[in-house]
């Protein structure tokens, strides 16, 4: 355990000595804030639905952007072959990994919790659709870092990294528009799979066990993938 | 300490390593030498566990590489061709990360790293960002991770590859003061290095183990070496420009040893 917060520790520092964390934290909360405003003033009403949709659609683009360096950066220095000498289990090593990441995202989220506040002061928010939309907005921020992390263990190259995020993720996201195309069980599979089908819920106050499952399994998945990924450098 | 069986290595149709047997006792300083591509650092990869063998089997310290990989890479110091280094961090920050990463208990942590500051003289580099570091303490400060543990085993892989002269020597000063009570293998193409700090060698072709004896027995008495006196008129331009006459006749560099095997290996080859 205590190995996995030293990866986290070391993944958050690392993020933190660069400038990307810094960019990526200001045009996010930059671009949120002007989404945010231009919601209410549209909107004229108390809720954040439409910015937690918005935030969704955002970490689309954010996300593969924060977490292309995780595993590829390790592979093209030569730091991957010291993690794995030591003696931590590859399961610390990938939530390590993915805890550092999922902080940092926790951080973005954690920084739009003002929005709550702000509405909050100027009419009367349904406090517990508020509650489970940032629930809903932080589990498809953590459901996006594990398949940017899964993508960083294939390849050293980051930019490719970022491109099979990219492309996962909008397959993800925008499956729903292709569902009319199809009937039947096929049909029933894009919907499933499809982020926007769960986050909905989520958006309107509803937190159901299945939607959680949704997200917690796709997490689950894509952490062992990458485990496994990582298992089974230089072995063909 | 350490014991190789039949360790052999494909990657895909390609063959890195075949057969290869040895055994290393505790407190050995074993020199690898081969030339680029001979599968020396396949071999390291496979003694620290990075790395499966297709069959085989290793054991360190009685403990099986590939069943038992946790407990084997917690008696070893590994430091691989490129120094595994983070360019952001600093370096007590990075040996930090090291120690917590490689069980050094928590309240012995700074202790060590300041122990191992010393032993790799870089006391007064532990505050800077690697990045800044030249290459010749980006090596140390890789020595200095491999040791954070203590390790019985360590492992370097090229240690001097592409470090300039003056740190060359640094770097070999300091492998040579690491040696006491632990087993080194050294990886390196370097043939004066292993000359330098070895006591046996191992010599790699084309993935096989074709020389595996001490420095002394192989530089005095290998049978492809019988024939010395024949290049006495080579030798005798050599010694005049500085080669060593040890007074029993010329002795052959281990360079030189190094290229008649290889050039036997190829002729046993095209024939």
């Amino acid at each position: 355990m205590n190995k996995i917060f030293s990866i986290a520790k070391k993944e958050l520092a690392g993020l933190f000595k660069s400038p990307m964390a810094y960019i990526l934290l200001i045009l996010t909360i930059s671009i949120f804030n002007i989404f945010f405003f231009m919601i209410i003033n549209e909107n004229r009403e108390a809720s954040l639905r439409d910015v937690f949709k918005v935030m969704e659609f955002l970490f689309l683009f954010i996300i593969p952007i924060l977490t292309m360096k995780i595993f590829s950066e390790e592979k093209s220095t030569g730091t991957m072959e010291f993690l794995m000498t030591t003696p931590t289990t590859n399961t610390a090593i990938v939530l390590g990994k993915y805890l550092g990441s999922l902080i940092f995202v926790s951080l973005i989220v954690g920084m739009t919790i003002v929005y709550y506040f702000i509405i909050e002061y100027f009419g009367q928010p349904d406090r517990w659709e508020i509650f489970a939309g940032y629930i809903g907005v932080w589990l498809e921020g953590a459901f996006f870092v594990s398949v940017g992390m899964l993508t960083s263990s294939w390849t050293r190259n980051q930019i490719l990294s970022a491109i099979s995020s990219y492309v996962i993720l909008f397959l993800l996201y925008f499956s729903i528009s292709f569902v009319k195309y199809f009937e039947g069980p096929v049909e029933k599979f894009i919907q499933y799979v499809s982020t926007m089908s769960h986050s909905e819920n989520f958006g309107i106050g509803l937190i159901t066990i299945g939607d959680i499952v949704y997200y917690l399994s796709g997490i689950f998945i894509c952490i062992i993938l990458t485990r496994l990924s990582i298992e089974n450098r230089l072995n063909s | 300490m350490v014991i190789a069986a039949n360790v052999t290595k494909y990657f895909g149709g390609f063959l890195a390593l075949k057969d290869v047997s040895f055994e290393i006792n505790k407190g050995e300083i074993v020199g690898c030498l081969g030339q680029n591509g001979a599968g020396k650092t396949t071999l390291m990869r496979i003694l620290t566990s990075y790395l499966p063998a297709t069959s085989g089997k290793v054991t360190i310290g009685g403990k099986d590489v590939s069943k038992d990989s946790l407990a084997v890479r917690k008696k070893i110091g590994y430091l691989p061709e490129t120094p595994p280094l983070y360019p952001n961090m600093k370096v007590h920050d990075y040996l930090k990360f090291s120690a917590e990463l490689k069980d050094v208990p928590r309240k012995n942590q700074n202790k060590q790293i300041d122990k191992v500051l010393e032993e790799c003289n870089i006391t007064d580099i532990s505050d800077k960002t690697i990045r800044v570091l030249s290459k010749g303490y980006r090596q140390r400060v890789g020595i200095a991770q491999a040791i954070i543990n203590d390790p019985d085993l360590l492992i370097l892989d090229e240690p001097t590859s592409g470090l300039d002269p003056i740190q060359i020597l640094q770097v070999r000063r300091l492998i040579k003061s690491l040696r006491h009570e632990r087993t080194v293998i050294l990886s390196t193409h370097i043939l004066s290095e292993i000359e330098q700090i070895a006591q046996r060698v191992l010599i790699l072709r084309a993935g096989k183990v074709i020389v595996d004896e001490t420095l002394e027995a192989l530089l005095n008495s290998n049978p492809l070496l019988r024939d010395r006196g024949v290049d006495s008129e080579l030798l005798q331009k050599k010694t005049e420009i500085g080669f060593r006459n040890e007074g029993k006749g010329f002795v052959l560099t281990l360079e030189e040893v190094f290229v008649r095997l290889h050039s036997q290996g190829l002729k046993e080859k095209d024939e």
